[in-house]
This record gives C-alpha cells, structure tokens and sequence, in this order.
C-alpha cells in the first residue's frame, strides 16, 4: 500500500502513519495519546469512583451500595406531636424531608405564623412586621391558587374575571367578607331579561344604567328607560338597590362607579358600542358561568386568612 | 494504488447521495423555520392563533423530527453512501434497496411531521411516531444496514476507515434503541400503548433519547468529521491510537448515561448516582473526537484564513468540544438541580445540534456538493456569510438560553427572609420573555444563513448543468465534423 505520498508525510516529520491510505489521500498518523488527555481519562475516573462513595451507586444482589452520604431531618410523629432527629443514607426522599423541615422550622416563619394565628384581622393590618409576613406568604399563595384566573398581579381580566387591585368589591372587600368568599367560594347569578322584556325596553334600560355613570346623557330613552329600572316591570333596583350602588350580599353589581366587571363596556368605543354590549349582558343575564370555587378543602384555615388580608391589601385597604 | 480509470461518477453512485443531500437542505429549511416559529410562540403566545395545530405542543416535535431525523438523519445517509463508496473503494451494494431507503426515509418523516400536527402522537421524546411509522422505519433502518455493510464488504481495501466504524456502530445501536424503546401494544391504527410502565417506562424513554444523542447526533457524526476534516485539510488525521481509544470508550459508556435525564425523580437513586458518573466518563472519549479532529490542522492552521469550509468543521469541532464538557457538568446532581427543567438545557441540545451536527454538515455539504456535481461553489463568499450568519446565530441562542435557564433556575430556588419562596412561577416566565425574544431572533440568524446556503446550492448545480450542456455540444459538434 505504501506509495509516494506516505513517503512524503514521513520525510517531513518524526511521526509515521500507520502505512493505510484510502479514498487516494486518506491516512492516518500513528500518534500516541495526548498525555493530558490520558491523565484527564484517569481523573474522571478517580472522581466517578469517589461519587459512588459519597452517593448510593451499584446494585447488588437486591440492594445496591448506599454510600457514605448521609442526611439529617426532624420529623414529627402526628399522633404524639413529638419532634424526631433522624440520620440516614444520602437519599432524595431524606433530603426532601429535610428541606421541608428546614422550610417549617424556619425560626422566623414559625414565629410570624403563631402571631398571625392569634392577631385579629384589625390588628394583622395595622402591624408592618405581620403585613411583611402577609406579603411574603400571600404572594406565593395567590401565585400558585389565584392568579390563574385573576392576574399575577389581580388584575383579572375584563369581562371574565373580577379585578381585585380596584376598591369596587361585588361580595364586599372588609376582610371578613373575602374570608367568606375564599371558604365557601360565590356564585353569581343576574336573571336573563330577554324573557321578560321588549327590544326597545332592553335597550331604553341599558341608555339609562349608561347616564348612570356618565357614559350617556340623560334623554327620552334614558327616562323610559329609569322606570323600568325603578319599577315593577324591570326591578332592577330589587339587587343594584335605587341608589343603583349595588348590594353586597347579594353580588350586586354597582352601576355607578365607571368599573365594569362583566359587560366590557370602557372597551367600547362608541356609545352604541356600549349600548350593545350592555344590552346583550341584560339580555342574558349571568347564571352558571361566574363561578369563584370554594377553597376550604384545599387551603388550611391559616393560609386562607393570609390571603384574605393579602387579597384585602391588593384593593388598597379600604 | 489500485486507482480505477473510471470518473468518480460513473464509478459510484452519486445520485442516491444527491437525493439526500437536496432533500437534508429541503428539511433544514422546513425545520429550522418551524422552529423559529416556535420560539416566537415561546415569546408571544397570540401566535398560535387557537388553532390546535399550530400549538406548541404539537409543532415541536415536527421541529425536533424534521431537523434531527429529516435534516440529521439525510445528512447522515448522503454522507455515509458517499463515505462508504469512497473508502471502501466500491460502488453502492444494492441500489434498489438503497432507493428504498430515500424513499423511505423521507416519505416516514413526512408523515410524522403531518400526524403530529393532527395530535396524533406517542408522546415520546424525539420517538413520537406512532407504531405503523415505527415499523416503516424499521423496515428503512435495516435496508439501509444490508446496503451499509454488503458494499463495506465488497472493499477493495484490506482495512474499514474509521469513519466507517463510527456509522456502522451508529447503524447497529440505533436499530436497538428504536426497536426497544417503541414496544407497544396497538389498540388503533393511530393509538398504542407503551409495553413499559412507571419509572421503567421512563428510563427506557431516556435511554433512547440519550443515546439518540450520542448515536444518532454525536457517533455518526463523527464519522462525517473523520472522512471530510482529513480531506478538506489535505493532511492525516491526527492519531490512529485515539481514534480506537476513543472509538470504543464512547461506545461503551454512552448506552449508561441516559439516566441523568431523570436526576430528582422516581428513578431510583442508585440509577441516577451510575448515570451521572459514566456521563463524567464521557467527557474524554468525547473529547478524543474533537482533539483528533482539531489536530488534524495542526501544521496547517493558514487553512482556517482561506478556506470558509475548514472554518466551517473546525468551529463545529469547537462547539462539539464545548457542549460535551457542558454535557457532562449537567449530568451531575448538583447542578442538575439547578438546571433541571430549565432552558439551560435547550440551550445545552442547540449547542450541539446548531454549532455540531448543523455546522459539520455544513462544512461537509461544501466540500461534497462540488464533487457531486463536477463543478466549484457557485460563490467562496457566500459560504463565508453563511459562516458568520450561522455562528452570530448560534452565540445569540445559547447566551439567551443560559440566561434564561440559570436565571429561573436561580429564582425557583430563592427564598424570601421567612424561608418563603421568593418568586411564584409566573414571575420566572415573564423573566425569560426578552431572553425568549434574543433565542428567536439568534434562530432567525442560522435560518437565514441556511437560506444563503440553499441560494449557492441552487447556482452550483444550475452551472453545473449549464456547463455539462456546453461540453455535450461540442462534442456533438466535433462528431458531426468528423
């Protein structure tokens, strides 16, 4: 196999290929490994052979080698209530455990907690220290339970779900009242009033819940459509009250403070835009699609005070 | 040396290799541009438009297929056809079989790119084909083995090229690897169920995907950088002793390490412990490739000032050094933990899949298409400009993706002064929207460079056909004056 061209190569340098060739030019030096490669090789097998020291590694027979790794956690036993120190092999549901551990007996947490358990709801918001808590727990608790539905930041979404960063509250903002809204959950419910009224009257209705809140001015229709709303025929004024300012234990909505939780109505443009899209809400009510889900199966009594005062603090406060 | 007289495209079968080399640019464009699109989504959901097709969850394993098996897997059979004539001095055995498997192989991707998209899946990582595509491509995959070894038997040349044992490993685990992991139990002509369940199914599923990695995107693709480093560089390579060394050393630790895709899980401990270790014990044999392949230049370093191909293999070689040592870093509990579940490790796949396996065959593709054709590159500076396209591409997407995936990594485990967590998920995701942005355009990079590659293709084979033309007439013209 050898022609001129391996020759060539070897006059050239100290190191000879293995005499090969193919495809005419193809060859190969016979060169010794790189030292530091081989030394590298060696290292990574010292390091595996360390690794399986430290951590559980190679089976045999029906178990494997445990390691010299170990981990230390408390547990605590749920029918005595008496914390436990246990040590065991490195593994990852030990180091679970002890994450959790480290998480619960936190001395800061464990103290902030037993404070909050005990302080009324009026002396939680008047503390900084425990509205720093609140803050800390409340933000990983509505992250993970509320803001799926509204915001990250509880600003819902319009048409779909209620706003919880503005002072209007349909089940009431005081903080008993979201406790009320967290444990149970809420359901709203608007009659459909395309049964029960003519075209022209649905549309006289939604002219004046429109100049109620400054969006219309005050007009013909507007007036027809007052008595309605004041009168037997509609009785809208049964929930929203005469006042239109809405009632609080019955999820009423109120119509006079330009924020609109169901009917998009600022994203209108135009005011027969906004008429419409009212009307079309009036028309058929609200019954099965606004559900906010009970959450006292799912969070403890705890949590759901936190984010009651969490939620509370979102609308400013009041 | 037995030379024969004969051109080289008449001695050997160079149209099965230009099939699948048209058809790994045709995927390239496909895939890459899908995968663009899917990393817009990643930035700015409205994309989807609510069509289930175009969700997410369905074009991302058209992505993933096209590119690795309509791209990588096309590559792979033009070069390897190419490489095996070459070496073995022999022309293509059984060229129907051979023709089957073009047809074949394309026809399969296709039809899982379209299955996928009507969400009918497998739900297998880089093996979503349901069962009756399997069996298609097993049926592909075992031609493609008869072909494969019959022309490397029938060699003129007493001894295999290295190049050779690299595919032929590359052929015979992936066979394995295919066949295993794809047991299941057909309840429709579009539905299967898994044979393995539970954490076994699981580590089955790695083990496949793993070695995919290692068999399908790093041992074959070697065997293209030991045939077209040495001969675009005009000089041996490095060392025989390495190439066996490392050769065999990859084979043999590859098939442990798929377990350290399931590091903090129910995989058992011991499982995970084994699996980081042996990808620890990769790092060198891994690394046997690239020095072999970097030191083939070595006493001809001018090359990388004048030759935009050599520039092309030598800086895949530097991105596969790059992501094997990443790779194994990765695999260790410790910093797993951290990176798990994380873009890091999207970042850490492009590194190899953009700057390895896309640059080598480009590289490849270079030096390959003049020699298809009989002809020279339409343009040296273009391959320049799809050189910087692509590498500019390429360091955008992977800083994009560390940032990204080490900062959520970081603000997952981050907690507060009360030993709260810090950051609710959500705030992770919005974190990774700029990064997200910097991805899609570095992906818009190496598309557009692949654009630039497919437009000097184009002009190559149309002079060549023009010039072919022009020879033909003279010669008709000198027949008819004598």
């Amino acid at each position: 196999m050898s022609d001129n061209t391996l020759n060539t190569q070897q006059q050239s340098g100290a190191v000879q290929t293995t005499g090969h060739a193919w495809d005419s030019d193809l060859q190969e030096y016979n060169n010794p490994l790189p030292r530091w490669w081989l030394w590298c090789f060696y290292g990574t097998a010292i390091f595996s052979v360390l690794y399986w020291f430290f951590y559980p590694s190679w089976p045999v027979g029906n178990s494997w080698i445990k390691g010299f790794g170990t981990v230390s956690y408390t547990i605590t036993d749920k029918a005595t209530g008496k914390a436990q120190e246990r040590e065991s092999r490195w593994n990852t549901r030990a180091l679970l455990l002890e994450d959790l551990g480290d998480a619960a007996n936190d001395p800061q947490r464990k103290a902030m907690l037993a404070k909050v358990q005990t302080a009324s709801y009026d002396q939680i918001i008047k503390d900084p220290k425990m509205m720093a808590f609140v803050r800390s727990v409340g933000k990983g608790l509505f992250g993970d339970n509320c803001a799926a539905c509204h915001g990250s930041g509880g600003g819902g979404v319009a048409g779909l779900y209620p706003n919880l960063t503005d002072d209007d509250w349909l089940w009431g903002g005081g903080m008993d009242k979201i406790q009320e809204t967290l444990v149970n959950g809420r359901k709203g419910f608007m009659p459909a009033f395309g049964a029960v009224l003519k075209p022209e009257q649905l549309d006289d209705v939604a002219e004046y819940v429109l100049t109620l809140s400054d969006e219309a001015k005050s007009s013909e229709a507007s007036e027809r459509g007052k008595a309605i709303f004041q009168g037997q025929v509609g009785g809208c004024y049964y929930c929203h009250g005469a006042d239109a300012k809405g009632v609080q234990s019955q999820g009423a909505a109120n119509l006079t403070d330009k924020i609109w939780a169901i009917a998009n109505v600022p994203a209108q443009k135009t005011l027969q835009d906004k008429k419409a899209v009212l009307t079309a809400f009036i028309t058929n009510g609200v019954n099965n699609t606004r559900i906010m889900p009970a959450w006292k199966d799912r969070l403890s009594p705890t949590d759901i005070k936190l984010l009651a005062v969490y939620v509370h603090q979102l609308g400013g406060a009041k | 040396m037995a030379q024969s007289s004969a051109l080289p495209a008449e001695q050997y079968n160079y149209d099965i290799v230009r099939k699948f080399t048209i058809m790994a640019m045709v995927w390239a464009v496909v895939g890459m541009s899908v995968g663009v699109y899917i990393a817009c989504e990643l930035a700015w959901p409205f994309l989807n438009f609510d069509i289930a097709a175009l969700t997410f969850g369905r074009l991302r394993p058209v992505h993933t297929t096209l590119v690795i098996f309509g791209f990588g897997g096309s590559a792979l059979f033009a070069t390897s056809y190419y490489i095996v004539q070459r070496t073995s001095q022999a022309r293509l055995a059984f060229p129907w079989v051979a023709e089957f498997t073009f047809w074949g192989w394309s026809g399969g991707v296709a039809l899982g790119a379209i299955t996928y998209m009507l969400g009918l899946s497998q739900g297998r990582e880089y093996a979503e084909f349901e069962w009756p595509l399997d069996i298609a491509i097993t049926l592909v995959w075992v031609s493609y083995f008869a072909v494969y070894v019959e022309t490397l038997r029938r060699r003129s040349q007493p001894h295999i090229y290295v190049a050779n044992w690299f595919f032929l490993a590359f052929i015979v685990a992936v066979a394995l690897l295919h066949i295993f992991n794809n047991l299941a139990v057909p309840v429709s002509l579009t539905k299967s169920y898994s044979l393995f369940a539970g954490v076994q199914d699981a580590m089955t599923q790695w083990w496949y995907g793993h070695n995919a990695v290692g068999f399908f995107l790093t041992a074959a693709f070697l065997g293209m950088m030991y045939y077209f480093v040495p001969k675009q560089a005009g000089r041996p390579v490095y060392s025989y002793r390495l190439s066996i060394i490392h050769f065999w050393a990859l084979i043999f630790l590859y098939m442990w390490a798929g377990g350290h895709h399931l590091h903090w899980t129910s995989l058992p401990d011991w499982v995970s412990t084994l699996a980081a270790t042996f990808s620890i014990l990769l790092l060198m044999p891994s690394w046997g490739g690239m020095i072999n392949g970097i030191m083939t230049l070595s006493g001809a370093w001018d090359k990388l000032r004048s030759d935009p191909i050599m520039l092309f293999l030598i800086t895949s070689l530097s991105f596969y050094g790059m992501s094997t040592f990443e790779g194994p870093l990765m695999s260790l509990k410790s910093v797993n933990a951290l990176s798990h579940y994380t873009d890091w490790t999207i970042g850490h796949v492009h590194s190899g899949a953009l700057g390895w396996v896309a640059l080598v065959s480009f590289g490849s593709f270079y030096h390959l298409i003049p020699r298809l054709y009989d002809t020279k590159m339409y343009s040296q500076a273009l391959i320049y400009v799809h050189f910087w396209l692509a590498t500019i591409g390429i360091v955008l997407y992977i800083t994009a993706l560390w940032v990204a995936g080490i900062g959520q990594g970081l603000m997952l485990r981050s907690f507060d002064d009360y030993g709260n967590l810090a950051y609710t998920f959500i705030e992770t995701v919005e974190f990774m929207h700029t990064p997200y942005i910097w991805r899609a355009l570095g992906g818009a990079f190496f598309v557009s460079g692949v654009l630039v590659m497919v437009y000097n293709m184009v002009m190559t084979v149309r002079a060549a056909r023009y010039e072919q033309a022009a020879v033909e007439a003279k010669l008709t013209a000198k027949l008819a004056k004598a």
